[in-house]
């Protein structure tokens, strides 16, 4: 049994900027045992719905729960693959069409490892993190409320 | 006893609250509960939900224990 890791809050306010997303990769510079870094990024799509284009999503959570699950799902998957450090990061509130809502930040000794890591990552976060998402539709106040398939 | 009940995206939105406190004169299970909500909000018979209690997701047959903080839970969209 590997011992418990550090709490860290994921849900953040508005939309996650790709200077956050280098700023963190540049912060592991100094972490010489790290031979593979692995990452997933969720952007905004625009699709198209009946009532209009998504312009965004407002995002909303359970938070206390939220952070519970989110904090299972990475004691979980450091149990499961041998990993140095995972940064987890999910937007609360508006995050418009074509920015980055969710940032999965992996790394390892070797690539298989935090490849594989991302991918289980993220499967969870969509099963399991009460977060709800209303995405805004055309041009007129329209909305519908987003399901994870 | 008294029961705390919050509600999340789509089920806040329909019932135009986030929160509400609920009495209850005998202890319900979560089945019984939730009927109790459809019968007070019949437009939610349509509507998927979970339901956690104190920050768990309970099963339908769970009894809801004193003071418990109830949230219903839409379908999830994180990611």
């Amino acid at each position: 049994m590997k011992k418990e890791h550090k709490r860290k809050k994921v849900l953040v306010h508005g939309p996650i900027s790709p200077q956050f997303v280098a700023d963190s990769i540049a912060k592991h510079q100094s972490k010489t045992d790290i031979g593979a870094h692995s990452l997933f990024l969720g952007q905004i799509r625009a699709d198209q719905k009946s009532e209009g284009l998504v312009t965004g999503i407002d995002y909303s959570a359970y938070e206390p729960m939220a952070e519970e699950v989110f904090h299972r799902i990475r004691e979980a998957a450091f149990q499961k693959y041998d990993l140095t450090c995972m940064h987890l990061y999910h937007s609360l509130g508006l995050v418009p069409v074509g920015m980055i809502s969710l940032f999965v930040f992996v790394s390892s000794a070797h690539r298989r490892a935090a490849i594989e890591a991302v991918d289980f990552i993220v499967e969870q976060i969509k099963k399991d993190v009460p977060v709800f998402g209303k995405e805004l539709v055309g041009e007129a106040d329209q909305y519908v409320w987003k399901e994870n398939k | 006893m008294q029961i705390q009940i919050l509600y999340f995206g789509l089920l806040a939105d329909r019932i135009g609250l986030s929160s509400e406190t609920m009495d209850l004169t005998r202890s319900l299970n979560v089945s019984e509960f939730r009927q109790i909500l459809l019968n007070k909000y019949p437009f939610l018979g349509g509507e998927k939900f979970k339901i956690a209690i104190n920050q768990q997701l309970a099963a339908e047959e769970m009894d809801i224990p004193l003071q418990a903080e109830i949230a219903c839970l839409p379908p999830f969209a994180g990611g």
